[in-house]
């Protein structure tokens, strides 16, 4: 009986195997690789992608975007593939795509693999500094074959920049604690592209170089950096008056903080500063009209700034 | 065979019958076909939400062929790159986790032993945290670098509970379990200091990953877990009839002849292995290690030579099922597996306690 049960598995065993190697369809092998040329469905993963391909007049071309896109208005209307941190393959597939956008982490270079493995192009982009937003852009313009659009883009960029660095080249600088979270106590370090925002917009991180990127600090941290300006990004874009209203009562604690002192404290709306995108210097501008209000007509209350 | 009574319930008689081989063939096989036809009919559930249109995968388009570029067979893409490999995943996680968690609640002669109760989870969870804040990215052999620690985290883990449970304590059930709750306890406070430390965006993606999701997996990484599961449990399955007389105890499994240290060792690796794959695979997927074992040994009777394969196939079929539920009950948005199977698994599992506890009070 025991012979009969070796058998029965060795034969399961074949037939496994069988399937494997030969039934198992492969679709990768059966196509051309993917011709290049102007892609005319454009699928995009992340709401910065789709916000560089829409600066680059790729509206019609693109199909779908992930669940969190929202601006320009035009992208919400767009067809959903799930979430920024879940893309629905399937629904993916569903629309097309000629090429597909995505960010440089775990979850989403999975579903690229998935789809690189049925034969679909995938374009894989890492924006995680200002220079990374710049050299991704070009590669969004040679991938969509619109490399004169992104020359200009990246010319309208870097001259908006050239422009804040003649307007906030030679200030002083404001010493700045940027809130990304507020229990527990989360701010922005040195190596972020929040620091270079920051510095961009005539402001110096009151934290010193850290090991983490988004340290956790304490009370004692929070009294020796000696702040001047507070800046929060809000969560999520309603009742940012509120929120504001919650960020004070928070810090009032630390009445001896100069920025608590002289009530700099700012909830700011979080799409410019959070999200790396051709709305780079709108954001510096909204960090500089908090650090330096008087060089600004009038101190503007940058929750009522109008996007 | 001479019974005097005349079986009263299903217990009694279970008990009373013989398995004998044919009829374990049997049902390994009629099992198997219900297992074949659930995942063909999984693999046609949900609709595919074309521009034109949403509308159900077409089978004859399936058969069709992949056409001449990508995109010009929506439905042979979608059956063969996303719901097949899920599909089939499913099953080898499913019957992976069963399978052990039967061997556990044998050795372990405990009912809540399920296959993350020796360390596994928080070795996993360790391996997974650590992978995700060294940032590392290369790949190995086809599988991510948090499936590569994920698995030599959960195995690390469990040598080292059985080396502790070894160590200190003659009676072996119980130190190991003390050893697996202690070890559990202390990588549980690392993975906490860890997540302390951990930047936002790899905090979500750890726990995203813990919480158990089913994702396309390419066919290498498929055919090599399933090399490895399937070896497992036929594995477990050969020495199945040795964890019946294990259940009696440490003492009468001794003076029946059973080498118990060795069969413990042997089947406590082999479970553990294939849950490793399974983790490493999937992350960590609750519930079907536990009820699985329980609800097979409610219908089928506690023999594990029918138990073992019993449990992998029906494994295999509620973790398909779930997947399928969580990939298409909510239109676009994807439930992560583990939830589907907790939501089921608690309702279920209180029914089972119920009815079974009623049974083992009629047998006075």
């Amino acid at each position: 009986m025991k012979k009969l049960w070796w058998l029965l598995a060795i034969i399961l065993c074949l037939a496994v195997a069988g399937f494997v190697i030969f039934g198992f369809p492969q679709v990768q092998k059966h196509y051309a690789p993917p011709l290049p040329g102007k892609p005319a469905r454009i699928v995009s993963l992340a709401p910065n992608l789709t916000e560089i391909l829409f600066a680059l007049e790729l509206d019609e071309q693109i199909v779908a975007v992930s669940n969190d896109c929202d601006y320009p208005l035009k992208a919400a209307e767009k067809k959903k593939i799930g979430n920024f941190w879940q893309p629905n393959t399937e629904a993916i597939l569903a629309a097309k795509p000629d090429l597909v956008v995505t960010l440089w982490f775990e979850q989403q270079k999975a579903v690229a693999d998935s789809l690189k493995r049925l034969g679909y192009r995938i374009l894989t982009l890492k924006i995680e500094k200002i220079d990374e937003l710049l050299t991704a852009i070009q590669k969004i313009g040679t991938a969509t074959d619109s490399n004169d659009k992104a020359g200009q883009l990246l010319k309208n960029i870097n001259s908006q920049l050239n422009d804040l660095q003649l307007k906030l080249g030679s200030v002083n600088k404001v010493k700045v604690l940027w809130i990304v979270q507020a229990e527990p106590l989360r701010v922005a370090g040195r190596n972020t592209f929040i620091n270079e925002l920051i510095e961009l917009a005539g402001g110096e991180n009151a934290i010193g170089n850290t090991l983490q990127q988004y340290p956790s600090i304490g009370t004692e941290e929070i009294l020796a950096c000696g702040a001047e300006t507070i800046i929060q990004s809000a969560m999520g874009k309603s009742d940012i008056a509120e929120q504001q209203k919650a960020a004070e009562k928070f810090w009032s604690k630390w009445e001896h903080l100069p920025a608590v002192k002289n009530n700099r404290i700012y909830v700011v709306q979080p799409d410019t500063v959070t999200r790396l995108g051709p709305r780079l210097c709108q954001g510096v501008e909204l960090i500089a009209h908090c650090l330096h209000p008087d060089i600004y007509a009038q101190k503007q209350n940058a929750a009522q700034q109008v996007r | 065979m001479h019974r005097n009574k005349t079986p009263r319930n299903r217990l009694d008689k279970s008990m009373a019958e013989m398995l004998t081989s044919e009829k374990l063939a049997i049902r390994i096989v009629i099992c198997l076909a219900v297992l074949v036809v659930v995942m063909a009919l999984c693999t046609l559930t949900g609709k595919i939400h074309l521009p034109e249109g949403s509308r159900k995968i077409s089978l004859e388009k399936v058969f069709a062929g992949p056409g001449q570029k990508p995109g010009e067979n929506i439905d042979y893409e979608i059956f063969v790159g996303v719901r097949l490999p899920r599909v089939i995943l499913a099953a080898l996680v499913g019957a992976a986790l069963a399978c052990s968690g039967v061997i556990l609640q044998a050795i372990l002669r405990n009912p809540l032993a399920d296959p993350y109760i020796l360390g596994i989870s928080s070795g996993a969870g360790l391996g997974v945290i650590t992978a995700v804040i060294s940032g590392i990215t290369w790949s190995f052999w086809a599988g991510s670098p948090m499936a590569v620690f994920a698995f030599a985290g959960a195995l690390g883990t469990v040598w080292l509970v059985w080396f502790i449970g070894r160590f200190t304590g003659k009676s072996q059930v119980t130190s190991l379990l003390l050893a697996g709750v202690v070890i559990n306890a202390f990588f549980s406070a690392v993975i906490m200091f860890l997540t302390s430390i951990a930047k936002s965006d790899q905090l979500r993606l750890t726990i995203f990953w813990l919480m158990g999701n089913i994702t396309e997996k390419s066919l290498s990484v498929l055919a090599v877990s399933a090399a490895c599961i399937l070896a497992g449990i036929f594995a477990l399955f050969c020495i199945s009839h040795r964890l019946n007389v294990l259940t009696l105890g440490q003492e009468e499994a001794k003076g029946l002849g059973v080498d118990t240290t060795r069969t413990r060792a042997a089947a406590f690796g082999f479970a553990a292995f294939i849950t490793a794959v399974a983790v490493s695979l999937s992350g960590l997927v609750g519930f079907v290690g536990l009820i699985i074992p329980h609800g097979v040994r409610l219908i089928f009777g506690p023999d594990h030579r029918q138990l073992l394969p019993l449990s992998g196939i029906i494994g295999g079929i509620f973790l398909v099922i779930a997947d399928t539920l969580a990939r298409t009950v909510f239109g676009q948005e994807q439930l992560p597996v583990g939830v589907i199977t907790a939501i089921a698994g608690g309702p279920f599992f209180l029914f089972l306690l119920a009815k079974y506890s009623r049974k083992v009070s009629w047998l006075k």
